[in-house]
């Protein structure tokens, strides 16, 4: 069983929350969920809304082909038509009677957990989780037996006694990650989609187990130097921003890379460029997080595909930021961190990461954005200029390389003569899409920098290769060329740069029609 | 400990940074026979002749981006607030490239000490024109002269909410010890603007021998009157000394994770 559940309503009517309490909730009983979020640059009145993916399989996507709608305003209907099926379960105004306003949304959840015949006790102990000991705790109590007494019509039976399922967010293995590797300090600018990491490790401050700090200066400039200044201080420390924001911190990314200051980015994109489309997802800013900066440095550009590679790949950036006193980018997308993700279970990392000696305060340290010798004094000297160089560049570069093949830098899934390329939030779509496709296996790259230059082997072993990139350009394919030499040929490049995501059934549709 | 290093100073020969450094290294000395720390002294310097410091001094330090002192000390300042965090920069850093920064960090009030060379030039790139150069000021880059007005950083810094701002004259060694040792010794963000003839590019010794009176600190809204009495122009008198001082809490102060 696979159903699309779609949930619309008006941007501040909480359509996110009611998403994310019934994703929780059926995960409880055991499916497999993906929680989707769509939305636009609106605070309050546009129309919102998320796609839930219920299944008995594991799954990463959505697909925009409604099985259940829970259509909280007029426009959900209308402006999704086009998707809805034909036999489609519709919870609406029309069969929600919404006996107290201020937990309205819970009303719909109940019917909703009424129709597919789920049990009201995981829906309340998820509502318990989240509201207990708020103001309205009771309402939403009341609020369930009242709507879960009443019928709906159409009944779709989803009765399920398995194994709870495990939920997280992209956003959370992030954040989640960043505070489980020892964050201290982390400087953050708000600009979608980074802000939910900066949100949440603001809140987590709150918890007074956590001793790190959060800040929110004026601008990404000095987000970012603000994070090399207290990295100098001896700090695991952290920033966060997407498109414009990171190009607005490149200086102070080449700044550490002379300085060799260790220092994690987070680096989440949106789709298009410049301002973009900021509620959106893309892929278009890779070749931005590969080269931005300027002169020749080390750095670290990981990816990852779900929620739980966000965490691990999270703690793999503190472990080469710290090990190699580098700049360490985690690259996500919207796709990824504002996503829900489940999994039958969840071991943390357990990435040891280097403590370093903080000198600062007890010798005289010094280290600068100019040239400088072993002492840290300036220095225009061709022979320790050379020298510098050798030792910060090339003999970091390749140390980094050689650290990383102790490293998960790729996976690949499935059997097949024929193999597709990609990475990041592509792999949900594409792990999704296999199901349905024969003789396919997927390459899904997690080091972009370093690069694992070995996939080569797969690459020429396949009868056909396919790129899945969600840009223009299909720009890892430009980077596999530059690192192996394989050649994908533009014929076999999926691309999409309409600033969604991609979806199985599009993934299906364009795979077979390439398929030989 | 010595308080210099043995670095090469590259200054043009007769600069005016010569008297800066040697009044920083006095405060310096004078501060360490009090009690303070050499080790705990940490300088962040920009790019150009005020970032040089950066070399001559022996403390730690790190010599930042090109207006980009001011987060990178408070970057510092959040990493271990038991540090003593200087910043040496010029004018085109601070009042230009690194405004925004700056009245920020006016707000802020971290417990540090800024210090601007205002030379009213772009020195080291070789004589171009800043935020406060003088209108009319003629030079490569302006060959009609500069039209625009000069920014006033104390009136600004004052109305940012700035809780220390002083003005100096570099050619009073004595005097701009006395003022920067206050300035680091006071809580909360101080800045000081130490006038520094540029004997190459724009050399208005004599304008300052000449202007220059000496005021006591006084209450905001007089040291604002007080401190747009000179608009950076040959014309006018410049007054030199603490404008104003005031008891604030700290940003370390206002964050239990940072308090000392």
């Amino acid at each position: 069983m696979r159903l699309n559940i779609l949930i619309g309503g008006k941007a501040g009517q909480g359509i996110n929350e009611l998403a994310s309490i019934i994703t929780r909730a059926l995960a409880a009983t055991g499916y497999y969920v993906f929680n989707y979020r769509e939305y636009g640059s609106w605070i309050a009145g546009g129309h919102n809304f998320n796609v839930i993916c219920m299944s008995d399989k594991k799954t990463g996507s959505i697909d925009y082909d409604y099985e259940v709608v829970l259509a909280l305003d007029d426009k959900t209907l209308e402006t999704h038509k086009k998707d809805i099926k034909k036999d489609c379960l519709i919870i609406s105004e029309k069969n929600v009677e919404v006996k107290n306003e201020k937990v309205r949304n819970v009303y719909f959840a109940a019917a909703l957990f009424k129709s597919l015949c789920i049990s009201k006790e995981v829906l309340l102990k998820e509502i318990e989780r989240k509201f207990k000991g708020k103001a309205l705790y009771e309402d939403d109590i009341k609020a369930v037996e009242e709507s879960y007494k009443k019928e709906y019509g159409k009944k779709i039976n989803c009765k399920k006694e398995g194994k709870p399922k495990l939920v997280m967010g992209g956003n959370e293995g992030v954040a989640m990650s960043a505070l489980d590797s020892g964050l201290n300090v982390y400087f953050g600018y708000p600009m979608t989609p980074a802000t939910g990491v900066l949100t949440m490790l603001a809140q987590a401050q709150k918890n007074p187990e956590n001793k790190h700090f959060v800040f929110e200066p004026e601008n990404e400039i000095a987000v970012a130097n603000m994070a090399l200044g207290a990295s100098f201080a001896g700090k695991r420390a952290m920033v966060g921003s997407s498109g414009g924001g990171f190009d607005l911190m490149t200086e102070a990314l080449s700044a550490g890379g002379i300085m060799e200051l260790p220092l994690v980015i987070h680096m989440s994109q949106r789709g298009s460029n410049s301002t973009g489309v900021p509620t959106y997802t893309g892929q278009g800013s890779l070749n931005d997080v590969l080269y931005s900066g300027n002169g020749e440095f080390a750095r670290v550009v990981l990816t990852c595909g779900d929620s739980k590679e966000a965490w691990d790949k999270t703690r793999e950036a503190f472990y080469f930021a710290e090990k190699f006193n580098c700049a360490s980018i985690i690259l996500t997308d919207k796709h990824i961190v504002e996503s829900d993700y489940s999994f039958d279970d969840f071991k943390k990392s357990n990435v040891k990461i280097t403590e370093r000696e903080i000198k600062l305060g007890k010798e005289i340290i010094r280290t600068s954005s100019y040239e400088h010798n072993e002492k840290g004094h300036t220095t225009e000297k061709a022979e320790e200029i050379a020298a510098s160089i050798k030792k910060r560049v090339v003999e970091k570069i390749k140390n980094i390389e050689k650290e990383a093949r102790k490293f998960e830098m790729y996976k690949v899934y499935g059997e097949g003569k024929n193999l597709i390329v990609s990475y990041g939030s592509n792999k949900g779509a594409i792990l999704d899409a296999m199901d349905d496709l024969k003789d396919l296996k997927y390459l899904h790259l997690l080091y972009l920098e370093p690069f694992p230059e070995e996939i080569i082997k797969e690459l020429e072993k396949a009868k056909q290769v396919f790129l899945v990139e969600a840009d223009a350009l299909g720009q890892v394919a430009g980077l596999i060329r530059q690192k192996t030499g394989f050649k994908i040929e533009d014929k076999n490049k999926i691309l999409k740069y309409d600033a969604r995501a991609f979806t199985p059934k599009e993934l299906i549709a364009e795979l077979k029609r390439r398929l030989k | 400990m010595e308080i210099t290093t043995k670095e090469e100073i590259s200054w043009c020969p007769g600069c005016t940074n010569f008297f800066i450094k040697k009044s920083v290294e006095d405060a310096l000395k004078n501060l360490i026979a009090e009690g303070y720390k050499q080790e705990e002294f940490v300088m962040v310097t920009d790019i150009g002749c005020a970032g040089k410091m950066y070399d001559y001094l022996n403390i730690s330090g790190i010599n930042a981006l090109h207006g980009r002192t001011l987060p990178t000390m408070i970057g510092i300042k959040i990493g271990n607030p038991h540090l003593k965090v200087i910043g040496f920069a010029g004018d085109g850093g601070t009042y230009d490239e690194g405004m925004d920064h700056f009245i920020h960090s006016c707000r802020y009030n971290n417990d540090m000490n800024l210090i601007v060379h205002n030379n009213q030039v772009f020195a080291l790139t070789v004589g171009q024109a800043t935020a406060v150069s003088q209108i009319g000021f003629k030079e490569k880059t302006h060959p009609f002269g500069v039209k625009e007005r000069p920014i006033n950083p104390i009136v600004l810094a004052l109305e940012s909410g700035a809780t220390f701002v002083a003005r100096a004259n570099s050619l009073d060694i004595q005097g701009t010890k006395e003022i920067i040792q206050d300035g680091i010794k006071h809580r909360g963000f101080s800045f000081i603007e130490i006038m520094q003839p540029c004997i190459t590019f724009f050399d208005n010794r004599e304008i300052l021998k000449k202007n220059s009176y000496k005021i006591s600190t006084m209450n905001k809204e007089d040291a604002i009157k007080e401190a747009k009495k000179w608009n950076y122009e040959d014309n006018g008198k410049i007054p030199i000394g603490i404008f104003y001082k005031e008891n604030r809490e700290t940003f370390e102060d206002n964050y239990d994770i940072l308090k000392i």
